[in-house]
C-alpha cells in the first residue's frame, strides 16, 4: 500500500510541477468542447431552428401561389422572398441567382396553375353529381395538358434538403387540392337540401401524428442537439489523449534510468504500476466531470442547450472511470511498445483520432456507412459512448451498461497483459 | 564468504552477432572494494545486469551472499544490494528530497526514520542546502551524489556503482571515492566500474579486468603492477591485457 499511495503522490507532484502538462490535460479539453459544441450545433439542430430563404416567383396570383407562399412562411424554416432590390424576381433572375449559390431554392408557381387545380376539382364534382343523379355542370377547363410547379435547387444542396423540400411543397399541393375539392362539396352540398345554417364541419384527418419520447422522463429532441452530443464524446476523446503523457511519462521513465531504479528495488512493480493507474484514472475522471460542468453551466451561457444528464450518477462514475481505465492501459501500452517519446506521442496522438473517427466522436455511428458502423463498435471510444449515452439519453441505469464497460476492462486488461508480455520480451 | 560469485556465464543477445559474455568466472571476497573493469564492449554493464537480475543469463551461476540470483531468491537479493546506476536515475522534475522520500518508500521506509536518513547522508554529501531544489537544476556532481544516496538508502551490504563518477568535477568526485573508502569500512562489500583507472588504483582492493566476456585477470592493483616490469601503473596493466585497439 506505501508503494502505491507513493506513486499516487510522485505523479501528483511531477503534474504540478507540469504547469504545460495541466493546460494540456485541463484546459484544452474544455476549449475543445466549446468550439466543438458551437461548431455542430447548426447541424444538429432540426429544421425547425434553421431558416433558408426561399425565392418565390408567383406566376399564378390565386389561391395556390398564396397558400404555398403562406405554408413555407408558417413553417417557420423559410423567409419568402418574392422581391430582390425593390423588384419582383423574375423566373430567369430567380435561376441565375439560386444557381450562383445566392439562393438554396426557387419556386416558380405557373400562370392558371390554381385554375387547373379548380379545374379539377369541378370536373370530380361533376362526375359525382352525375352519379348522384344531380344535374350540376361547374365550369371545366378544356386545357389537358398538365401544370408543373418548378423548384430549383442549389447545386450544392444536400440530397436529404431536397428531399425535405419536395415533400413539403408535395403536402400544399395535395392540401390546396384537397381543400378546393371539399370547398366544391360543400358548395353543391348546401345548395341541395342542406340549410343554411349547418356549417358542414368535415374533418379530413380523423388519425393524426403524435411523438413521443420511448424512454420514461426525457423529451426527445434531447437526443438531436449538439450539446448532447459533443460534451460526452469529446469528454471521450480528451480523456483517451491521457495516452500521451502516460506513454511520454513512461518512456522518460526508461529513459532517465528511474524505471530501472524502481525495478532494481524489492517488492512487486505492479504496486507502481497500479499507483501510476489510479492517478491517471484520477486525472482521466476530473477531466471528464470538468467537461460535464461545461456543458451544463458554460455553454448555455453561449446560447447552447443545457446538458441533460441522466438520473443513475452511480453509473456514470462507473463509464467515466473504466472509460479512464482504458485510456490508462492504451498510455501504458504505447509507453512499453514504443522506444522514443516522438514515437510515442505520433502514433497515440493519431490512433486516437482515428478510433474516435471510427468511434463516433466526430459524428453519430448511425449515419455512417453500414461497414463502417460494423468497424466502429470495435472502437473502446464508442463502447464509452453508447454507455454515457444509455445513462443521459436513455435514462438507464447501472445494469444498461454493463456490457459496454465490460468491454472497456477486457480491453484494459489485454493491453496491460500485452504491455507486460513486450516488457517481459525484453528482459529476456 | 564471497560478496559475489559468479561460475561460467554467457549471455548473447537477441539478434546480437556475439556473445556478451563468454563463461565469464570471477568472485569477490566481502567487505572488499572491487573494481570491475574492461574496455567498451567488455561486457561489464551485462554483468551488473545479470547480478542484479535485470537481464537474465543464457547459462552459468550467479551468487550474491551465496544466494543463487533465481526467482525464489531474487528479492531477498534486491534488499542486499544496492545499485547506482551509470544513468542519473532520479526524477528531474522531483526536489532531492522528493526523490528520496520516493524511493525510500518504495523500499518499505517512511516517516521520521527515513527523513532523518535522508538528512544524514544529505549531509555526508553536502547536498544539505539542496535539499528542496529540483534535480534537473543541479549540477552533475550533485546529481551523480544524490543518485548515489537513492541506491542505500536502504543500507544495502553490497553496493555496486556503474561509473559513479563519470563526468563530476574534481571536488565531487574526491567526495564520492572518499565517502565509498568510510562506507566501505561500515562493513558494505563495494564493487565499482569505471574507466578512470587512476581513480580505481586507488580506492580498489582488488580489481578484476574483464574483455570480450571473459575474466582477463583478477588481483590486487600493486601485485598486477608488480607482476609486470614494464608496467608503472594500473593503466599500463590494462592496456597490457586490452590492447591499444580503440574499441566502440
Amino acid at each position: 500500500m506505501l508503494r502505491l499511495l507513493a506513486t499516487i503522490k510522485k505523479e501528483w507532484l511531477l503534474l504540478l510541477r507540469d504547469r504545460t502538462g495541466i493546460i494540456l490535460l485541463f484546459a484544452m479539453p474544455l476549449v475543445l468542447i466549446t468550439v466543438m459544441a458551437q461548431i455542430e450545433d447548426a447541424p444538429f439542430r432540426d429544421y425547425q431552428e434553421v431558416k433558408f430563404d426561399i425565392l418565390t416567383v408567383d406566376n399564378d396570383h390565386g389561391r395556390l401561389g398564396r397558400y404555398i407562399q403562406e405554408g413555407l412562411q408558417s413553417s417557420g424554416q423559410f423567409n419568402i422572398v418574392d422581391s430582390v432590390k425593390g423588384h419582383p424576381v423574375t423566373e430567369q433572375a430567380a435561376r441565375e441567382m439560386v444557381n450562383a449559390g445566392d439562393y438554396k431554392i426557387c419556386i416558380i408557381i405557373p400562370q392558371g396553375a390554381t385554375g387547373a387545380i379548380v379545374s379539377n376539382a369541378n370536373k370530380i364534382v361533376n362526375d359525382i353529381s352525375h352519379r348522384m343523379g344531380m344535374s350540376i355542370a361547374l365550369p371545366v377547363s378544356a386545357r389537358t395538358d398538365s401544370l408543373h410547379v418548378t423548384v430549383y435547387f442549389d447545386p450544392a444542396a444536400k440530397k436529404a434538403f431536397k428531399s425535405a423540400i419536395h415533400q413539403a411543397l408535395d403536402n400544399f399541393l395535395t392540401q390546396v387540392e384537397t381543400d378546393l375539392l371539399m370547398d366544391r362539396i360543400k358548395q353543391q352540398l348546401k345548395r341541395k337540401d342542406v340549410p343554411e345554417t349547418d356549417t358542414m364541419q368535415i374533418q379530413l384527418k380523423a388519425v393524426g401524428l403524435k411523438e413521443q419520447f420511448a424512454g420514461e422522463s426525457k423529451q426527445p429532441d434531447v437526443i438531436s442537439n449538439s450539446v448532447q452530443h459533443n460534451v460526452p464524446a469529446w469528454s471521450i476523446f480528451a480523456m483517451f489523449f491521457i495516452v500521451i503523457p502516460i506513454g511520454g511519462n513512461m518512456i522518460r521513465e526508461r529513459e532517465d534510468g528511474s524505471l530501472l531504479r524502481m525495478k532494481l528495488i524489492p517488492g512487486s512493480y505492479l504496486a507502481i504500476l497500479a499507483g501510476k493507474m489510479l492517478f491517471f484514472v484520477g486525472v482521466c475522471v476530473v477531466q471528464f466531470y470538468l467537461m460535464i460542468l461545461v456543458g451544463i453551466y458554460l455553454l448555455p451561457m453561449m446560447g447552447l442547450p443545457k446538458l441533460v444528464l441522466g438520473h443513475s450518477h452511480v453509473a456514470t462514475l462507473i463509464v467515466a472511470t473504466c472509460i479512464g481505465l482504458a485510456a490508462t492501459a492504451y498510455g501504458i501500452l504505447v509507453g512499453t511498445l514504443f522506444k522514443t517519446p516522438n514515437q510515442a506521442l505520433n502514433f497515440g496522438a493519431i490512433s486516437i483520432v482515428i478510433l474516435s473517427a471510427i468511434g463516433g466522436i466526430w459524428i453519430p455511428l448511425e449515419i455512417m456507412p453500414p461497414t463502417m458502423q460494423h468497424i466502429g463498435h470495435l472502437s473502446p471510444l464508442s463502447w464509452g459512448l453508447d454507455a454515457i449515452n444509455n445513462i443521459y439519453l436513455r435514462d438507464m441505469g447501472v445494469q444498461h451498461i454493463l456490457t459496454d464497460v465490460s468491454k472497456l476492462v477486457v480491453c484494459a486488461v489485454v493491453m496491460l497483459c500485452i504491455a507486460a508480455g513486450i516488457e517481459k520480451r525484453r528482459i529476456s | 564468504m564471497t560478496s559475489i560469485a559468479v561460475q561460467d556465464l554467457h549471455k548473447t543477445y537477441k539478434g546480437a552477432l556475439e556473445p556478451s559474455l563468454r563463461g565469464l568466472s570471477f568472485s569477490f571476497q566481502k567487505n572488499a572494494i572491487v573494481g570491475l573493469l574492461g574496455p567498451n564492449g567488455a561486457g561489464k554493464t551485462t554483468t551488473i545486469s545479470i547480478l542484479c537480475g535485470l537481464v537474465k543469463a543464457g547459462s552459468g551461476q550467479v551468487k550474491i551472499f551465496d544466494l543463487p540470483q533465481d526467482a525464489a531468491h531474487r528479492e531477498e537479493i534486491k534488499r542486499l544490494v544496492g545499485i547506482v546506476p551509470q544513468q542519473i536515475a532520479l526524477f528531474p522534475e522531483l526536489t532531492a528530497i522528493e526523490n528520496l522520500v520516493y524511493f525510500g518508500n518504495l523500499y518499505g521506509l517512511k516517516g521520521k526514520g527515513l527523513r532523518s536518513r535522508i538528512d544524514e547522508y544529505l549531509q555526508v554529501f553536502g547536498l544539505e542546502k539542496n535539499g528542496n531544489k529540483e534535480v534537473h537544476r543541479f549540477s552533475g556532481g550533485m546529481k551523480r551524489r544524490t543518485n548515489i544516496i537513492a541506491a542505500i538508502l536502504h543500507q544495502p551490504q553490497l553496493l555496486i556503482l556503474d561509473e559513479p563518477t563519470a563526468g563530476v568535477d574534481v571536488q565531487s568526485r574526491s567526495m564520492i571515492l572518499q565517502f565509498l573508502r568510510e562506507y566501505n569500512k561500515q562493513g558494505v562489500s563495494i564493487v565499482y566500474t569505471s574507466h578512470l583507472l587512476e581513480e580505481a588504483q586507488t580506492i580498489c582492493s582488488e580489481v578484476a579486468i574483464i574483455d570480450e566476456g571473459r575474466l582477463i585477470v583478477q588481483g590486487t592493483p600493486d601485485a598486477l603492477i608488480a607482476k609486470h616490469s614494464n608496467c608503472g601503473n594500473l593503466e599500463d596493466v590494462f592496456l597490457h591485457y586490452t590492447g591499444h585497439a580503440v574499441r566502440d
